[in-house]
């Protein structure tokens, strides 16, 4: 028998007094140590539903649980039990890389010296030492983003919500942030990531949830959807100019390419050619990325018709 | 977490947090009281002794006003438009905590300002001033009051925009229709009552009773009323960030 769920949604419907309709039947559980991703575009419903989760907007209909308490008649168990990275703006003007996280651990109940100590290896860890004596105001946007990190974890939580935690972090500090969000969920830790890097959140992702206009269009685990993704490769190369592409090749908007397994001798024939012409410098043919899902996902909602040649089919709606 | 350990930690956080502005802010406050001050003087001449009391003691109960009713409300009007109090509220700390919290340190910020517009004033018109113990007292307990209206200001307007509109207005108000530059037997008698139920005006008498030697002044009740004032508001406002959209 599984563990019980950590988080459990069942339901959840959110309408404004204006009539919009923020998320409409979400039903979601994330189970322990568990890190799931939560995808979607802009207006999604993302944040309404991180909202939800943390106790600050009441669902119109369902439930939400956080180890069997239901948090929306109980907020203050979502307070006391979640561990919070914002996606807006972290600036709290002149406190300190080093004090923000000390006061953050200090309000969820950590004692100022063990506080302090947190502060101090959490710091080290993600090589912020440099910037530990900075105003947050003073300090880059991705060396906020890390303190903001670093403060929602510098206490022990039950649940982690991490809303776009790389954001504006450069790509070596970048690599410490997943390592440690690896390392947290290795150790236990019940992670909701709510995420744009896909390309590099799929390193540590368990389980994943697209959302689109207020509901949950696609779950399940990054493989799980790849295999949804039909006969479908992508091809990724580095050219010497500009070339033609293959009529086979349907752009993925990001540099790459996807297409038709069936077409994989001609493709494969077409590239191996330029690249002994010198045409093609270098080339790599792998299954779609999360991107590719996200994007099939997406594009019969943006264009009303199936994504750039891709067939999502069968998946967890 | 006892209540009073999370309001430490919270008054400890704000200051630390706002120890970069207050070069800034003093110079703005402090500028602006001695403005008044000094102009009041070049407006009224031939001033008299009661009335230049009036004028440093009142000049102070606005300084309180713009910290408690300006400043206050603008910061977390701004931080709830930006998401910044989100973060707070999704912390397991008392809303009335923090938001006691807030209204401490921009009344400890409050006041040297204050006092050296008292100093400057009483330099500038030859004044006595009989400073009481307690005017310490009188001055956080006149932030708080105003600071808790200032405070459900933010929280119940729904843009910044509103919040900064509103305290123009409130200045407005406390400068020429209000008995805080001026005695309360000067104003017409509907301002006399409308008066009763507004913070400055007991800001302004505890500040002059604990600063002044001129008559009429009730210290013990401005200083309940301001209490009552800003423990009504903060429980208020509490209740507001309280309830979930």
């Amino acid at each position: 028998m599984s563990a019980p769920p950590v988080l459990a949604l069942r339901g959840v419907t959110k309408r404004y007094r204006n009539g919009t309709l923020a998320n409409a039947g979400i039903d979601l559980e994330l189970r322990p140590g568990e890190i799931f991703g939560l995808l979607g575009p802009n207006g999604a419903g993302k944040t309404t539903l991180v909202r939800q989760v943390l106790g600050l907007a009441r669902p119109t209909s369902g439930t939400i649980t956080l180890d069997g308490v239901d948090i929306v008649a109980d907020p203050g168990f979502a307070r006391r039990n979640i561990g919070f990275l914002p996606q807006g703006t972290f600036d709290l003007q002149s406190l300190t890389v080093a004090e923000t996280i000390e006061f953050a651990a200090r309000l969820r109940g950590i004692p100022p010296r063990a506080a302090r100590a947190a502060a101090a290896r959490l710091i080290e860890r993600l090589d912020l030492g440099p910037f530990r004596g900075t105003a947050m105001r003073s300090a880059s946007g991705g060396v906020r983003r890390l303190a903001g990190f670093a403060a929602a974890i510098a206490a022990p939580a039950r649940l982690l919500v991490l809303d776009e935690p790389t954001n504006d972090v450069d790509p070596l500090r970048r690599v410490l942030l997943w390592e440690l969000i690896s390392e947290l969920g290795r150790g236990g830790a019940t992670i909701l990531l709510v995420t744009h890097n896909l390309a590099e959140a799929e390193r540590v992702i368990d389980r994943l949830a697209i959302m689109n206009a207020g509901r949950i269009v696609r779950e399940g685990t990054p493989a799980a959807l790849r295999s949804i993704v039909t006969e479908r490769l992508r091809l990724e190369l580095a050219a010497a100019g500009t070339l033609t592409p293959h009529p086979a090749l349907v752009p993925d908007g990001a540099g790459a390419y996807l297409f038709d397994a069936a077409d994989l001798p001609r493709v494969a024939a077409w590239v191996s050619r330029l690249r002994e012409l010198g045409t093609v410098l270098d080339f790599r043919i792998g299954p779609p990325t999360l991107d590719d899902i996200y994007a099939a996902a997406m594009a019969p909602a943006a264009a009303g018709r199936p994504g750039p040649g891709l067939a999502i089919e069968g998946a967890t709606a | 977490m006892t209540f009073l350990r999370q309001y430490r930690d919270l008054v400890s956080m704000e200051l630390r947090s706002m120890r970069g502005e207050v070069p800034i802010i003093a110079a703005v406050q402090i500028g602006f009281m001695v403005g008044f001050v000094f102009g009041f003087g070049y407006l009224i001449p031939g001033i008299t002794e009661s009335t230049a009391l009036y004028i440093v003691t009142g000049t102070a109960t606005q300084g309180v006003v713009t910290m408690g009713l300006v400043m206050l409300p603008q910061l977390l009007a701004q931080s709830k438009h930006e998401g910044r109090l989100d973060y707070y509220l999704s912390m397991p700390i008392s809303r009335e905590a923090y938001l006691l919290a807030l209204v401490t340190a921009v009344g400890v910020m409050a006041l040297p300002g204050i006092f050296f517009c008292l100093a400057v004033g009483a330099w500038r018109y030859d004044l006595a001033l009989e400073l009481h113990p307690l005017l310490p007292v009188a001055i956080l307990l006149g932030v708080g009051s105003l600071a808790g209206v200032g405070i459900a200001m933010a929280v119940y307007s729904r843009h910044p925009q509103l919040t900064n509109a509103l305290t123009q207005l409130i200045i407005f108000y406390v400068l020429f229709f209000a008995p805080v530059l001026m005695p309360r037997e000067q104003l017409p008698a509907a301002l006399r009552e409308t008066a009763r139920f507004a913070p400055p005006t007991y800001a302004a008498d505890a500040i002059r009773a604990t600063s002044t030697d001129l008559p009429g002044t009730h210290l013990g009740t401005s200083l309940a009323i301001m209490a009552l004032f800003a423990l009504g508001s903060i429980a208020l406002s509490a209740l507001a960030i309280r309830r979930r959209g």
